[in-house]
């Protein structure tokens, strides 16, 4: 072999080496970022829709990428089921509550996986189990949403400009408070009677605080009403005694009934005299010659008093009754009873009650 | 079997066509491009292997195609980049960048721009070459020196090209990335860890896999229509400059065309 031919072929040799060592170089920065050469551990999660998601996507932790997604099937009747290989070393950062749920790099980037590390009571993950998966966000709803917010936003800022159109012109309450001066005037009126209102008010407040502490004193009469046992059985008895009274109240009143049902029934004597309008008249009659009769016995009498046989007995009597009259008058006057001063009597309901 | 040629002394007599003069002719080309096939892959396993002559051709073909290629597709790389940024300004995503220069690169345009200056370049020289060697009657001296020419002008080329054309892809995807790179520090200010973090981010083994086969036929279809073109080629300095140029046109197309079949096969394999 000559030297050029040497030479060519060590070139070749270089040349064909360094593709390679291009090539393998290549291979493995592909396997170490995809996680390829590392222990890993096995994770599942069962979602209803993973949203695009495809095996070799990314699986982040706080952050951090920690894995892959190995495979993606279908799983009972729609759901979905997806192995990720998550390195061994962050085993023990994942806890068995972890939630796994599908996010996305970018705005328009691969679906990827997030793990939600779960709480520190519970124990480190181990390969094969299984964490709960959380619904992915639909962007179909997230774009509706956004649109009805978007219009929303626009009937608002419709409505505001009418409104700012509105107050620029002086129409309305507010437009004429920013516009007509007199307006402006009257307005700080109300505003000076406000804040007087609201000075008489925490002047009535503090009245009313101090009414209410005097009423919380402890000899005061609500205070000994809410808190003294010897006040509230006294109430009690009162209103024992008060029922008993209602009660015979009652039974008198009952009475009372029986006997105007009796007055007005014709078959008793002081019925018959309120209601029989015959028995009535006979009354009439009868008083009416009982009154003749009477005035012709005063007439008869009259004229035995001055018949000379029984002249004698009169003026007996009369001098008889002078006698006792003149008695009388000599005799000393009775004292007069003074009575109590009822402002100094005490407030005993049980007492008043008694009485 | 010539069919336009009539025996001499003979009556003219007049062809019958299977089909038509112009399919029949086509339909003859690619039973002889068959053949030809056939008679590589049935000469590639036995001695005499030439590695003297692979060894030469691995050089001129990979070696000495090296400089243009790298500073093509490093070229490449900076004007792609260039022209991707707009697109993804317009959505805020410039940060994606590595992510889209990766999948071009390492998918389609590091194989396909590799084989396309690799055809212009090689496939042009081994159809003038073995043309040249056609009408000089060198192939035919060969022959009666009892040298297979197909084995040592053909194998060995078709073989190197084979071999180096995956290898200068390897160089290309490199460089193009650094070009890609070059842009993107430059206009983004992106470390080349984090470049080169989502340029592998983006893609997968099966990328890497599908560029590597992909470069590896393109390699053997440049060699292959180079060498069948030259071995073939007719009589004259007319037919040298010809088998040349046909050689590139045939090669080009060729690549076209594997490409599109190769990205359908990919794509169906990547969906499952």
């Amino acid at each position: 072999m000559s030297s050029a031919d040497n030479k060519r072929t060590v070139i070749v040799g270089i040349f064909t080496f360094l593709a390679i060592v291009i090539l393998v170089a290549g291979i493995f920065m592909l396997a170490g970022q995809q996680k390829r050469l590392i222990n890993t551990v096995t994770l599942t999660a069962i979602f209803d829709d993973v949203a695009g998601l495809r095996t070799g996507n990314n699986v982040w932790f706080s952050g951090v990428k920690i894995g892959t997604i190995k495979s993606i099937n279908l799983y009972g009747d729609s759901q979905v089921e997806v192995v990720m290989n998550v390195e061994e070393k962050v085993q023990q950062f994942i806890r068995k509550n972890a939630s796994a749920r599908i996010s996305s790099e970018s705005f328009i980037g691969n679906k990827n996986i997030v793990i939600d590390g779960g709480t520190q009571a519970a124990a480190p993950i181990e390969d094969g189990d299984r964490i709960t998966a959380i619904s992915p966000l639909n962007t179909d709803d997230l774009m509706e949403k956004l649109q009805q917010n978007n219009e929303n936003l626009v009937a608002i800022t419709g409505d505001f400009k009418q409104l700012t159109s509105r107050l620029v012109k002086g129409e309305g309450t507010v437009g004429a408070l920013l516009t007509d001066t007199t307006m402006a005037q009257n307005f700080r009126g109300v505003v000076a009677n406000l804040q007087r209102t609201s000075e008489s008010t925490v002047n009535a407040s503090r009245s009313l605080s101090a009414f209410t502490n005097k009423l919380n004193s402890p000899d005061g009469l609500a205070n000994q009403l809410v808190t003294d046992k010897e006040v509230f059985q006294q109430l009690k008895n009162s209103m024992t005694q008060l029922e008993e009274a209602t009660a015979s109240t009652s039974e008198i009143t009952e009475n009372l009934r029986t006997a105007t049902t009796q007055l007005n029934n014709s078959n008793s004597a002081v019925g018959v005299l309120l209601n029989d309008q015959k028995f009535a008249r006979q009354l009439q009659s009868t008083m009416q010659n009982l009154e003749t009769g009477t005035e012709k016995l005063d007439q008869n009498m009259e004229a035995l008093q001055n018949n000379f046989l029984l002249r004698g007995f009169f003026k007996r009597q009369a001098k008889e009754e002078a006698k006792q009259k003149e008695q009388q008058q000599n005799q000393p006057a009775p004292k007069q009873v003074q009575p109590k001063d009822t402002t100094q009597l005490e407030f005993k309901p049980s007492i008043l009650i008694e009485n | 079997m010539d069919l336009d040629k009539n025996k001499p002394g003979a009556a003219p007599a007049r062809r019958r066509y299977v089909t038509t003069r112009r399919l029949d002719r086509i339909f003859v080309e690619l039973a002889k491009v068959y053949r030809f096939n056939a008679r590589f892959f049935k000469e590639v396993w036995f001695p005499p292997y030439e590695f003297r002559e692979i060894i030469k051709q691995c050089y001129e073909i990979g070696v000495r195609s090296l400089p243009l290629i790298s500073l093509t597709g490093f070229i490449i790389g900076i004007v792609f980049t260039n022209q991707s940024r707009p697109s993804l300004a317009d959505f805020g995503a410039t940060s994606l960048l590595p992510a889209l220069i990766s999948v071009a690169i390492i998918r389609a345009i590091g194989p396909l721009v590799t084989a396309l200056i690799a055809a212009g370049r090689v496939g042009s020289a081994i159809g003038a070459e073995l043309g040249s060697m056609r009408v000089t009657e060198q192939i035919d001296a060969m022959e009666v020196s009892a040298t297979n020419p197909f084995k040592f002008l053909v194998v060995t080329r078709v073989l190197a090209s084979t071999l180096m054309i995956p290898a200068l892809t390897m160089f290309t995807t490199l460089v193009s990335l650094l070009g890609g790179y070059l842009n993107v520090h430059q206009n983004e200010l992106t470390s080349l860890s984090v470049f080169f973090y989502q340029v592998f981010d983006a893609i997968t083994f099966l990328d890497i896999i599908a560029s590597s086969v992909k470069s590896v036929i393109f390699g053997f279809t440049i060699g292959m229509v180079g060498c069948y073109k030259g071995y073939n080629s007719s009589k004259g300095t007319e037919g040298v400059g010809k088998a040349a140029n046909s050689s590139v046109v045939t090669a080009m197309f060729l690549i076209f065309i594997e490409e599109l079949l190769i990205m359908q096969v990919i794509n169906t394999i990547r969906a499952f």
